[in-house]
């Protein structure tokens, strides 16, 4: 047998700071894991309560009706001892068929328990696109020229303050201020374009910030070049800048597309129905289109979180909303941290 | 190459794109392409600065008119005579709280001994004495009760009668001002404005008889001093201990009732219903009002305290819980954890934040609150103050959710924080012997300091600005929590600024004083958030100096 060195015995006994020091170092390290466990957690609920009411084990294993099919209000008729669901047009057909059997049996009734959720789906693809749209154009130009052209003066310094401001204002008070400015002042009323000008608003200054951050990241080396070769400065942002900052400015906008999708509080009166039963291009003028109020997820989601009982009768709409609103925003989010991830890898200068 | 001056004029029409990339130029008002992209860049930037300007202008421009309305509101309370009631009213609450604290000692008193095995008749004979206490005790202010009563009619019948004047008012004014729009139907118009029978209020007189029933009230409060001596010194015949120390604490409050009756008649004397309402009581109203009340029969109140209260306790007990596990998180990931964790963990914190907050506030109702309720029942927790909770959505269910999704904010910045310590910091410290968590603790932390308070400040920006966890999880009650309860305090439902705008701004008539005052709110909201962010970015720059 070997004895272990002498030094080497003392320095492998923990002392007392040492111990200290793992103890502590644990400490952390269950906190961070905690807060992961939390949120997989979360994950793990909605994804599994909400996966079966939109997956299913027969084909074509996705419940195709929820998906395709407008909100409806939820019928159960006690039939022969068992419950029967029905949606309302069901439940309507049924009555004229069979009235007889409906006779004093009482009927219990669920609003927007039943169908689908498709108007709200596409109502959020329009609030999504239309305002990442404009705080796009609005955001890049900016911080174009906040990178290239301002030089430090008043008009700047105000500039950067006011959107640091921006940044921090809740998103409550964005809802105020398109209420007050575009649903009242200018007259909107509750309009798709009320909630894109508001949502727009919202992300306009993390777009700022994040593409100036992007453009400013691009090597002074680059610029000097294109300019010493006698290019103008519009030639050079245009040729030698954006190509490399776009990529950081994508990130930036798919992260805002995932804030802008997750919204509900800016989209309650500005923008979002509880129940519309056209789809958004079924409008009689062209114009109507701008001016007519969608469903949306996150406002669908608040309804029936807050305005019908949790129960089993209800459960499906519940988590089978919540499920496809959380998996999208996440799916974007995902998508922005990846895209993140490799284009810090590519672009190393 | 274009020619020098490329105007529509010229023959070859210059390429667009030339046209813009092109040194020289003033083809478009004598601009040259260059100079127009830098116009239309900056035109995009003044954009931003002209939405901040909309937002504050509007947001203010609503919310000011609050205050003109808002005196208008306690002019017709005072002039039509409901605050002089309020202050005979405050007396008889008080009264008929302590009529109920008696009651309460005695139906304990009853299960005492009950437990002890009396049979009812034995118990009630036992109290009888305490009956007659109790009884002679709320009878006193019989008096005062039908005085209050009558009163109220009174009131009530004035302020409505001045509502429907006032309606009848506007209604006459919107005809007006459409027969001097329409000359055609001016005529008609103007007949039917004549019509309306608009009453004149007079005040003085309406309220005068009011005023004269204040020897009435004094006569009352002699009777009710009496009955009140005889109270006090007929208490004091049970046998508990507790029993003793409650009856004890029903004496301390039976004195400073007494002690106040004196006070509530001088108010009621120094009452002038001719004092005029300044802008400043407007304000003062809604800025420490401690009540939110709206379509009431009575009076309207617009005070921010309730809301304000709400809202900062629940970011208080968010902060608590997010600070430890965003900041140790935050530390662990820089300086701990090996760098396949750290490439694992830190993408994922930020994750979280990508979640919805209107699906952490349903995963808040249709889980966690339940979750909470069922933890909160279990025997061996019951010491916890609070414990078990009374409601299943509360400030504790809110903020925990809420805690969440401060994490990620706190996380990423303070980590950042902690990232841009210099390096040299760290490696000194390990060279003179220190162990890591020496360094950290003593090192690295307090350079970071900074970054670290300017994460918790932008994370309590987050939690002060959230709407939907807490409209669908803190339980909505607009009620200043009842801190009697000590610590259970948290566990009681709550309503914040946020969701006070969200849940009522769908309903609000247009225009009203509601509307207005919800606007106010908003204002407080908004003035809140800069706040923070110019303390935060103070606390950087302070931050960046002392690294130098």
């Amino acid at each position: 047998m070997n004895k272990p060195a002498t030094a080497a015995l003392i320095f492998a006994r923990p002392t007392p700071a040492k111990r200290a020091e793992k103890g502590v170092f644990w400490l952390l390290r269950l906190s961070t894991y905690f807060v992961l466990a939390c949120a997989v957690f979360i994950f793990l609920d909605i994804g599994i309560k909400g996966g079966a009411v939109v997956f299913q084990t027969k084909a074509p294993f996705i419940n195709v009706p929820f998906l395709t099919q407008s909100p409806e209000t939820l019928n159960v008729v006690e039939l022969d001892g068992q419950k029967v669901r029905m949606g309302d047009h069901a439940f309507r057909e049924f009555k004229e068929k069979n009235p007889e059997k409906l006779a004093g049996v009482a009927v219990e009734t669920y609003v927007y328990s039943a169908g689908g959720i498709f108007p709200n789906i596409v109502g959020t693809v329009l609030l999504v696109g239309g305002s990442i749209l404009i705080a796009l154009v609005l955001g890049v130009l900016s911080a174009i020229y906040l990178s290239e052209y301002a030089t430090d003066g008043a008009f700047v310094r105000f500039l950067r303050l006011s959107i640091v401001n921006l940044a921090g204002v809740p998103s409550i008070v964005y809802g105020l201020f398109g209420f007050g400015m575009f649903v009242i002042a200018l007259d909107f009323g509750v309009s798709l374009l009320a909630g894109w000008l508001t949502l727009a608003f919202m992300v306009l200054p993390i777009i700022i910030t994040a593409s100036e951050e992007a453009l400013k990241a691009v090597p002074k080396g680059y610029r000097e070049g294109s300019l010493a070769l006698g290019a103008t400065k519009l030639q050079t942002i245009l040729t030698n800048v954006l190509p490399y900052a776009l990529p950081g400015i994508l990130t930036s906008s798919v992260l805002s597309i995932a804030r802008v999708a997750g919204e509900t509080a800016p989209i309650m009166f500005t923008a979002a129905f509880v129940v519309r039963d056209e789809l958004p291009w079924q409008v009689k003028n062209a114009t109507d289109f701008l001016f007519q109020g969608v469903m949306a997820l996150p406002y669908h989601i608040y309804v029936v979180a807050s305005k019908i009982p949790q129960n089993e009768y209800t459960r499906d709409v519940q988590y089978g909303t919540a499920f496809v609103f959380l998996f999208t925003v996440a799916g974007i989010a995902m998508t922005s941290i990846v895209l993140r991830a490799r284009l810090r890898k590519k672009y190393k200068w | 190459m274009p020619s020098e001056n490329a105007t529509a004029t010229a023959p070859g029409r210059v390429p667009t794109r030339q046209a813009l990339l092109t040194k020289r130029g003033g083809w478009f008002f004598g601009l040259t392409g260059e100079q127009i992209a830098k116009l239309l860049f900056q035109g995009n930037a003044a954009i931003s600065i002209v939405v901040l300007g909309l937002i504050t202008f509007t947001i203010f421009r609503d919310a000011v008119t609050f205050l003109p309305q808002n005196q208008d509101n306690l002019r017709i309370y005072r002039l039509a005579g409901l605050e002089f009631v309020d202050i005979l009213r405050g007396q008889v609450t008080e009264h008929s709280t302590l009529s109920r604290y008696l009651l309460k000692i005695r139906s304990d008193e009853q299960q005492r001994l009950s437990k002890a095995g009396q049979d009812f008749a034995a118990v009630n004979a036992q109290l009888a004495g305490f009956d007659a206490l109790a009884n002679t005790f709320a009878d006193a202010a019989l008096e005062h009760e039908t005085i209050l009563g009558e009163m109220t009619d009174h009131v009530s019948a004035v302020k409505d009668r001045y509502t429907v004047a006032s309606d009848l008012m506007q209604a006459r004014q919107n005809l007006l001002a459409a027969a001097a729009q329409d000359p055609a139907r001016a005529a008609t118009l103007q007949k039917q404005a004549e019509a309306y029978e608009i009453e004149q209020i007079d005040f003085t007189a309406e309220i005068a008889p009011l005023v004269a029933r204040r020897p009435e009230v004094q006569a009352a409060n002699q009777k009710l001093e009496l009955a009140l001596q005889q109270a006090t010194a007929s208490i004091a015949q049970l046998t508990d201990a507790n029993q003793r120390l409650a009856l004890a604490r029903f004496q301390e409050h039976l004195a400073t009732y007494r002690a106040s009756i004196a006070s509530t008649e001088e108010r009621m004397l120094a009452w002038d219903q001719a004092k005029p309402v300044g802008w400043h009581e407007s304000l003062s109203a809604f800025l420490f009002g401690r009540r939110w009340l709206t379509a009431s029969f009575w009076q309207d109140w617009y005070g921010v305290i309730p809301l304000f209260m709400g809202s900062m306790i629940i970011a208080v007990l968010a902060l608590s819980i997010a600070i430890p596990l965003g900041v140790a998180a935050a530390v662990y990931v820089n300086q701990v954890a090996t760098s396949s964790e750290q490439k694992f963990i830190k993408p994922t914190i930020e994750f979280i934040a990508a979640i919805p907050s209107v699906v952490l506030g349903f995963f808040g109702i249709a889980v966690f609150g339940e979750t909470l309720r069922r933890v909160s029942q279990v025997e061996w927790l019951s010491w916890v103050p609070g414990f078990p909770m009374l409601e299943r959505l509360n400030a504790t269910t809110a903020a925990c959710l809420l805690a969440l999704m401060a994490i990620p904010t706190i996380f990423s910045l303070a980590e950042d924080a902690i990232n841009n310590v210099p390096r040299s910091f760290k490696e000194a410290s390990l060279a003179l012997g220190a162990t890591r968590l020496q360094t950290i603790i003593r090192i690295t932390i307090p350079a970071a300091l900074s970054g670290i308070m300017a994460a918790i400040l932008l994370g309590f920006g987050r939690v002060v600005g959230e709407t939907m966890v807490v409209l669908l999880c803190a339980g909505n009650r607009i009620e200043i929590p009842d801190f009697s309860a000590g610590l259970g305090a948290i566990f009681q439902p709550v309503h914040t600024m946020t969701g006070i705008i969200a849940q009522e701004m769908g309903e609000v008539v247009r225009n009203s004083i509601h509307y207005r005052a919800l606007f106010m709110v908003g204002v407080v909201l908004f003035l809140i958030s800069l706040l923070i962010n110019w303390l935060a970015q103070k606390i950087v720059r302070r931050y960046r100096i002392s690294i130098g």
